[in-house]
């Protein structure tokens, strides 16, 4: 078997070796090794401080969604007093409105009835002095001559004609 | 048919001596600096201007590698202390796998094939154990012979058992990785030789295998550096952690 033959390269073999071992030892420790360590170690902090500020975030979240959702649960309660409010005032509104338009519906009623009442009295007044004035011309005209049937339609003719007349004077004046 | 260990023998390539010693440059050498240039060059990219906060693919591989070699010196060595031994038990982590993978490339070595390798630095881990283990418990560190519980009557007997015990550390993780990769390559030299050697009616069975094999022998490559780190972690963490 060879390796255990050739004596001649053992010192060589292992003077390389162990130099080349040496060498590689060195430059992986002073160039290559510190950089990827620290590069892993860099990661892991940056891994780590991630995750922590994303589960603050995520708690952040949750505590700013809970308040958002009672400040919209307030502000449901508030809108819905202030319909209920609202409701009621425009209620009232409503009911007052239609007590005063009742109010003065009555109110002008009283007052045409008053009216109608007054030209009432004023036409049956005028009536009953027309009536009168009628009568007592009539009754003149009775008495200063007896009458037949055609002076009487004629003399009662006149007495509304005089009358008429008197009456449109009167309404004139 | 040339014999499957023939690919094992090494011939060197360059002629160096230092002080007497032969240190010329062969196939395995080269093969091995080839995957760690690679490597080095990989986790350049990704440790220069390539680093990104949101990974790419390859960041990610290196990154998954980072952790799990963390993940294992935590667990084997502790915390705290594991911080002072991560850089080298990744280094060593890298370096048997670059090893085991760069010589399943065809033409090229696995340098992990070479007991003298795998013997060397599993006997240097065995000293730095012990010199990590003295130097931070003195004297009292000779405690780790005696294991918790025992009689006193045992003692005398305990103490050579568990310095055998120890003694055969550093040869089980040298033997376990060099045999591991002989073995895998020379399956699959077996495999090739034959697929070669055989008709083409015969031979795409063997050539199968060979395919099938190898992607065993990644896996194996992988499995063989967890080994070989994960006991060291062990070791480290046993004389840091002592009982």
């Amino acid at each position: 078997m060879p390796q255990f033959e050739q004596f001649e390269v053992f010192g060589s073999l292992i003077f390389w070796s162990l130099l080349s071992f040496g060498l590689l030892f060195v430059l992986l420790k002073k160039y290559a090794f510190p950089p990827i360590l620290e590069g892993l170690e860099e990661r892991e902090k940056k891994i780590r401080g991630d995750i922590e500020s994303a589960e603050k975030l995520n708690k952040e979240a949750v505590a700013m969604r809970e308040d958002l959702e009672k400040e919209l649960k307030s502000a449901h309660e508030k809108a819905s007093t202030i319909v209920q409010m609202a409701t009621s005032e425009s209620k009232k509104i409503q009911e007052k409105a239609l007590e005063e338009t009742q109010a003065k519906v009555k109110q002008m009623q009283n007052d045409m009835e008053r009216e109608i009442e007054m030209s009432r009295n004023k036409l049956m007044g005028e009536v009953r002095s027309f009536t009168a004035a009628l009568t007592i011309a009539s009754t003149e005209k009775f008495l200063k001559k007896t009458m037949d049937d055609s002076d009487r339609k004629r003399l009662t003719e006149e007495s509304i004609e005089e009358v008429l007349k008197e009456m449109q004077q009167g309404q004139m004046n | 048919m040339e014999s499957p260990l023939h690919h094992f023998e090494l011939h060197p390539i360059v002629h160096l001596s230092v002080g007497g010693l032969d240190i010329s440059i062969n196939k395995a050498i080269i093969a091995m600096w080839v995957g760690l240039a690679l490597v080095f060059a990989l986790f350049m990219m990704v440790a220069g201007k390539g680093r990104q906060l949101v990974p790419g693919k390859l960041q990610s591989v290196l990154e998954i590698a980072m952790e799990f070699i963390q993940g294992m010196v935590d667990e084997f060595i502790g915390k705290e202390e594991g911080k002072k031994y991560f850089s080298f038990i990744a280094s060593l982590f890298i370096f048997i796998l670059t090893c085991n993978l760069i010589g399943l490339i065809p033409g090229s070595y696995t340098i992990t094939s070479q007991i003298a390798v795998t013997g060397a630095f599993a006997v240097g881990i065995f000293i730095m154990t012990l010199v990590i283990g003295f130097a931070k418990h003195g004297g009292h560190f000779l405690t780790i012979l005696i294991p918790p519980g025992i009689p006193k009557v045992m003692v005398p007997i305990m103490i050579p058992i568990e310095i055998i015990s120890m003694l055969a550390r550093p040869l089980s993780l040298s033997v376990r990785l060099f045999a591991n990769m002989t073995a895998g390559h020379t399956v699959l030299a077996v495999l090739f030789g034959l697929a070669m050697s055989a008709s083409i009616w015969i031979g795409w069975m063997p050539f199968g295998f060979t395919v099938v094999i190898n992607g065993l022998e990644i896996a194996i490559a992988f499995i063989q550096a967890y080994i070989f780190t994960t006991l060291t972690c062990v070791y480290i963490g046993d004389v840091i952690n002592l009982h």
